[in-house]
């Protein structure tokens, strides 16, 4: 059961700067001081990371490619080497495990660790992530930055304060002077589109979200509403995973040619549906939300997603469901440049409903 | 080095340890049996480095030596053969096994035996002994409810609690759980240990069903079962075993019972009309009736069975996955048994009704959440 005493955490969240384009950078002593981006091309794709000289001309990751290109009209388009970026990751996990086993990755360059009890016995958090930033430096000769707080939510936004190679707490007591001056669009967990709806109800700063009601978050944006209620607060109850459990599985493809027969549609969710389900068979899971996701050639997206009453995973059945879904493609003609199939709803086993035995 | 033996004594000593055998090891000398051949007698040991089972048998032979041989080709060698005195002639500088029987002759490459994993010495153990019977119902009792979640070791296994007055079987995966206890068994080492599953699936395919002493060593970290000529080493498994007796309810005040054979054919049947993936089956008991159902919205199957049985307590209705049913029932051999219910949502118990006098089983289930909105 959860405790009653309500101890204070003490929570880093550790981020790696520009991570893949600080590894290609690394390994290629061409790339360094120059725009890089990993992923793409010239022609097609999105950008999947961007270097920080990069950064600069406004090129930013998920950034479709043709957009950097002319924004950076210089910038180096790097295929990324997933294999190695992992054995970095995997080298970077082995030193958090020197402090903590409560580390949840979000991904190959940042995870949350729970040092509130820490194997080495050390009473300062900064102590730790000064000790992690170096190891870090030491072993891949990659900079991190570093964020702590009392919850996952103030740790990982305190990490962008100060990027790159940075470390910034915020203290307890600072915490709500500190969130009532950020503008809301740093807000982790607040978007793009969220942070443009709030600006423009006048809602600019943490201080403007806080004046705000429950009730009426709650009317605005549903769940993610309270959310923003506590957030905004400073209070973020999430524990650190150390087995952080899948939300969706999914593959999808840009091609080089865009798709306009409903024919090459579902010729090209063959392999989607194929690589869905051998992905989900791998993890041991069963979904039961499938979703098509479609990048028109305008860059529009659109989705479409159903429902089925029994979770499933084999590939027969979720090529069944992603046709039944590109039957509703929301435009005639169509021009597609981009395919996406997703598994959501993910069960294990489908031992759904099976109560387990509290063995301790 | 040479020596002869019967074609069908020797396939039934390697068949009788193949079975450790994997297909794809992690040294490639496993695929071999190791043969070492002193004073006329033969041992054979097959092995995955976690186990090791070992045979021996008398042959006619001159002098003392050893091999390794390919464990696959031999034994359809052997298999194909009629019975008959086969000779073996291994040359121990090249390692060559030649067999050589009334048919022809055979030749196969083996491997020096120096490479062989020597299987780990078992120091300061303590000894049980116990008949084949015991050993083999407590395996069979208990095995189908071992866990292979690789995450939690622990139950991977079945554990083994030894006391002064009974030995106390136990195995879960988390949604089930089996305890089977024996007071005609006991040591006074009052200590416990955890015996991975396949040593015991190896056992349980080895051990002879007529009433065999099994002398069983074990210490900490191994375990060794012997019995007739065959003697089993294992590693055992190094985790904490979680705390069982915590889960176990202690006031299930709704008990029913119920005849084994016509509950077990009724959840056959229903669960073939279940959800494939979780096989969820109802229970209702209304009086002196149990209504079992399950359906399939997918495909709009269902079906209801009613059975008449014993109750004392308050109507129920609790959802449970029939596999475990099944599985359960299975391995009780009691003409009547008595299922014990709390809560829709909490864990049911099976007991034989008629109890052996040496034999305590309890076999815990959890429910199925019963959706009655769907």
């Amino acid at each position: 059961m959860e405790g009653e005493k309500k101890a204070m955490r003490k929570i880093i969240h550790i981020d790696m700067d520009a991570f893949f384009a600080s590894v290609e950078q690394r390994d290629n002593p061409e790339l360094r001081g120059k725009p890089v981006a990993v992923g793409g091309n010239k022609q097609r794709g999105v950008v999947a990371a961007a270097s920080y000289e990069a950064r600069a001309f406004g090129v930013f990751s998920a950034m479709p490619s043709v957009t950097a290109a002319r924004k950076c009209p210089d910038l180096i388009f790097v295929r990324p080497r997933f294999e190695v970026y992992k054995e970095v990751s995997r080298q970077i996990h082995q030193i958090f495990e020197e402090y903590t086993d409560l580390i949840e990755p979000l991904s190959l360059d940042e995870a949350y660790l729970d040092v509130t009890e820490n194997k080495k016995g050390m009473p300062y958090a900064k102590d730790i992530a000064l000790e992690i930033k170096e190891k870090i430096f030491q072993k891949t000769r990659l900079t991190a930055s570093a964020g702590i707080s009392y919850n996952k939510f103030l740790a990982k936004t305190a990490s962008d304060v100060k990027k790159p190679n940075g470390l910034y707490i915020i203290y307890p007591h600072k915490a709500e002077a500190f969130l009532e001056q950020l503008p809301v669009k740093k807000f982790y967990g607040i978007g793009k589109v969220t942070a443009e709806k709030l600006n423009g109800m006048g809602i600019f700063t943490g201080k403007d979200l806080k004046s705000y009601s429950r009730e009426h978050l709650h009317r605005w944006f549903g769940k993610s509403g309270e959310f923003y209620y506590r957030i905004v607060r400073g209070e973020d109850e999430r524990q650190v995973h150390a087995h952080r459990t899948r939300k969706s599985i999914g593959a999808e493809r840009t091609y080089a040619e865009n798709i306009e027969t409903k024919e090459a549609v579902y010729e090209a969710l063959v392999p989607l549906a194929q690589e869905v389900s051998r992905r989900t068979q791998k993890s041991r899971l069963k979904g039961k939300t499938l979703t098509l996701k479609i990048k028109f050639h305008d860059f529009e997206i659109a989705s479409r997603s159903k429902t089925f009453v029994q979770a499933f995973d084999d590939e027969a059945g979720i090529l069944l469901g992603a046709k039944e879904l590109a039957q509703q493609i929301p435009r005639q003609p169509f021009s597609i440049r981009l395919l996406g199939l997703s598994l959501h709803n993910l069960s294990d086993e489908a031992q759904e409903g099976q109560l387990r035995l509290e063995l301790t | 080095m040479k020596f002869i033996v019967s074609s069908s004594v020797l396939l039934k000593q390697l068949s009788a340890i193949n079975g450790v055998i994997t297909t794809n090891p992690v040294l490639p000398i496993l695929e071999n049996f190791l043969f070492v051949i002193e004073n006329g007698n033969l041992t054979i040991t097959a092995s995955d480095l976690q186990t090791f089972m070992v045979t021996e048998l008398e042959v006619e032979a001159k002098e003392n030596g050893s091999v390794t041989v390919p464990a696959r080709i031999l034994l359809e060698t052997l298999k194909n053969l009629p019975e008959q005195p086969v000779t073996f002639s291994i040359d121990e500088s090249s390692y060559t096994v030649e067999i050589s029987s009334d048919n022809g002759r055979y030749k196969l490459s083996g491997e020096s035996a120096v490479d062989f994993p020597k299987k780990p010495p078992v120091s300061d153990a303590y000894n049980v002994d116990m008949s084949s019977e015991v050993l083999g119902a407590a395996i069979n009792n208990t095995i189908f409810a071992t866990s292979n979640d690789e995450l939690r070791p622990a139950m991977t296994g079945v554990f083994v609690k030894l006391d002064d007055t009974n030995i106390t079987f136990v195995a879960t995966d988390g949604h089930r759980l089996v305890r089977y206890r024996r007071v005609d068994v006991s040591s006074d080492s009052g200590t416990s240990i955890i015996i991975p599953r396949k040593a015991l699936n190896l056992l349980k395919s080895t051990l002879p069903s007529d009433n065999t002493n099994v002398s069983v060593e074990f210490n900490l970290s191994h375990a060794i079962f012997r019995f007739n000529t065959v003697q089993i080493f294992c590693r055992l498994i190094d985790e904490r075993f979680p705390d069982y007796e915590n889960v176990i309810p202690q006031n299930n005040t709704n008990h029913m019972s119920i005849n084994r054979m016509e509950l077990l054919g009724s959840l056959r049947r229903i669960s073939i009309y279940a959800n494939k993936t979780t096989h969820q089956v109802r229970l209702k008991i209304t009086g002196s009736e149990l209504q079992i159902s399950a359906e399939d919205l997918d495909f709009s199957n269902e079906a209801n069975e009613r059975l008449t049985c014993e109750h004392n307590g308050e109507d129920i209705e609790i959802g449970f996955n029939a596999k475990f049913l099944v599985e359960m029932l299975n391995n009780i051999s009691s003409k009547e048994i008595a299922l014990q219910l709390s809560a829709p949502n909490k864990a049911g118990l099976i007991v034989p009704a008629e109890k052996d006098s040496n034999e305590d089983i309890l076999m815990l289930v959890m429910p199925v959440m019963l959706n009655n909105y769907v």
